[in-house]
């Protein structure tokens, strides 16, 4: 059967500039391969010609030094260890936040339900059942994106982002979930996206706070569970 | 002190950006034109990673509370120092009292201005550039206003050997221009590293991206620029994508077949597929790129990339090195 997300059946390196590379992991979307991902970061980073990294879903960004990285060498660098590097690290803490779905907060549940064709109860017992795993960072420091969203709950992302209120907002997207750090004072009152938003959760704790050192106060591996407060219509 | 008398919005303290920090989601930020920061910073001697003042509104008007050099490149925004006109892509003397006048540029987009020492901000995150979504970084983390001082960094006592001060050649004299086959005199050519997703476009919309102009459009910013074509590009089998990092310079197709280049603040992740990526040495192009103007994109490859980013190496190499007999310690 076809699935509407893309998987690999080899893992591949492909160019993302003439001077980042993105690995893309083989398989369905899984934690094992995952934790692979992570390891590879803590890997790669020492290596020469890297600045930056970055793990996505099951696939990992790695930017080089425009003039001394050699983006054939370490292509096949990369491909190499990624086929040896183990698969298993420790989860981190459980984080539990509470969770209004639909209503103001969650403005985009009813358009969800039809096109994934459930009701709003049944979506929201299948988006607050699994424990969530934060897998990459995301597009702002925060609680990245969560693996286990439900397939059931699959929705191919908007044709045109629009602008949903920021702070707290729980959304889907593709086969991705995600929780929205709260407003920062003076930020945004709200971001364009082509998720869509099914709930807002209260008490969101703070991921990052650059007085704090390191300023993550979330990481990768950590654990999320939503907890229905309530639905709203 | 640097005073910011007037400065329309958007203007921000930026340098090259924010590099080691993607593992949080924090994008670069940092100058659009990286090059013609980095010449400013070669004129004066500073540090390549000094920041300065990018200033994409206008006007923008500054007062120097203290003597300094300082540098006007990028745009030429028609620099009036006390009302005497700067050429663009130079350095001169600047007495305490002065003031600085940018004006909007007839050609190009964007202005930069740096002073000896750099504006010495709190490095945050490794870098002084303005982070303006998440608010951190720059001046505050915000963009300029009137009455903000500005610091500037410390710096040996220096003045110029001619008082009217010395230029360079811009790199777009210096530079040789990526060729590209049927492309006007206007138009603004950017080599392009295919990427993961170019295969699945239809063979149509393949030879499309390179054979066509792209006109930039007034959805355009330091996030983003998003681009028009005749043809839009679709591909074979459109399947969705699991999210991953981006970098400036990634060209995302959204469905609607119109491409992104993905910039500065851009989104540090994304799920669009990506067709191809401007090359690190020609996105300072794009960052002066005004709506309206027409990108054409050449195939490019790591090898040639490496080289394009040599031949800027050897630019600010040359500009530094006679920046520096055309400086001398002030009296």
């Amino acid at each position: 059967m076809s699935s509407p997300v893309v998987t690999l059946e080899q893992p591949r390196v492909s160019l993302c500039g003439g001077s980042a590379l993105l690995l893309e992991a083989e398989g369905p979307l899984a934690l094992p391969t995952q934790m692979g991902i992570w390891n590879l970061t803590d890997e790669i980073r020492a290596w020469p010609g890297v600045l930056d990294l970055q793990p996505g879903m099951n696939n990992l960004l790695v930017v080089l030094d425009p003039l001394e990285g050699d983006a054939e060498a370490i292509s096949a660098r990369i491909l190499a260890r990624w086929a040896e590097i183990p698969r298993e690290r420790a989860l981190g803490r459980l984080i539990e936040v509470g969770v209004v779905y639909g209503g103001e907060g969650g403005m985009d549940l009813m358009e969800l339900c039809e096109k994934v064709n459930l009701s709003p109860t049944e979506v929201v017992a299948l988006h607050s059942a699994p424990e969530y795993v934060i897998f990459a960072p995301g597009v702002s420091p925060g609680f990245g994106y969560l693996f286990g969203l439900d397939q059931r709950l699959f929705c191919p992302r908007r044709k045109e982002p629009v602008l949903r209120p920021a702070g707290g907002t729980v959304m889907i997207g593709g086969a991705q979930c995600n929780l929205g750090a709260p407003r920062r004072p003076g930020g945004p009152v709200a971001n364009p996206t082509g998720w869509y938003v099914i709930g807002r959760a209260q008490d969101v704790p703070v991921p990052f706070d650059l007085a704090m050192d390191p300023p993550n106060r979330v990481s990768l591996g950590d654990r999320i569970r939503f907890r229905v407060e309530r639905i709203e219509a | 002190m640097i005073e910011v008398i007037e400065s329309a919005p958007l203007n921000a303290v930026q340098d090259l950006g924010r590099l080691g920090f993607r593992c949080f989601g924090i994008g670069r930020s940092g100058a659009m034109d990286r090059l013609a920061l980095a010449a400013a910073n070669a004129l004066l001697g500073n540090a390549p990673d000094a920041a300065g003042i990018e200033a994409q509104l206008f006007p923008l008007v500054l007062r120097f509370t203290t003597d300094t050099l300082v540098a006007v490149t990028g745009a030429d925004c028609g620099a009036r120092l006390d009302g005497r006109l700067l050429p663009p892509f130079w350095a001169m003397p600047a007495k305490a009292g002065q003031e600085l006048e940018l004006s909007p540029p007839t050609d190009g987009l964007r202005g930069y201005v740096a002073v000896a020492g750099g504006i010495d901000v709190p490095v945050v995150l490794g870098s002084r550039s303005s982070a303006l979504r998440d608010g951190f970084g720059g001046f505050q983390g915000r963009m300029l206003q009137s009455g903000d001082l500005l610091p500037i960094g410390p710096a040996p006592a220096r003045t110029t050997r001619d008082a009217a001060g010395f230029g360079a050649a811009s790199p777009w004299q210096a530079l040789s221009r990526p060729a590209c086959g049927d492309a006007e005199p206007g138009d603004i050519t950017l080599r392009v590293v295919p990427a993961g997703e170019y295969e699945q476009f239809d063979e149509p919309s393949r030879a499309a991206l390179w054979a066509q102009p792209w006109v930039v459009t007034t959805q355009s910013n330091r996030q983003g620029y998003r681009l028009q074509g005749d043809h839009a590009l679709l591909r074979v089998r459109p399947l969705e994508m699991r999210s991953h990092g981006i970098v400036p310079g990634v060209v995302q197709v959204p469905p609607s077949g119109q491409p992104i280049i993905q910039l500065s603040d851009g989104n540090s992740a994304g799920g669009y597929p990506k067709i191809g990526v401007v090359i690190d040495a020609d996105l300072w192009r794009v960052g002066q790129a005004a709506p309206g103007r027409r990108l054409r994109f050449v195939p490019c490859t790591p090898a040639l990339a490496r080289e394009a980013e040599r031949e800027l190496a050897g630019y600010l190499g040359t500009l530094r090195r006679q920046a520096g007999y055309l400086r001398r310690a002030a009296a």
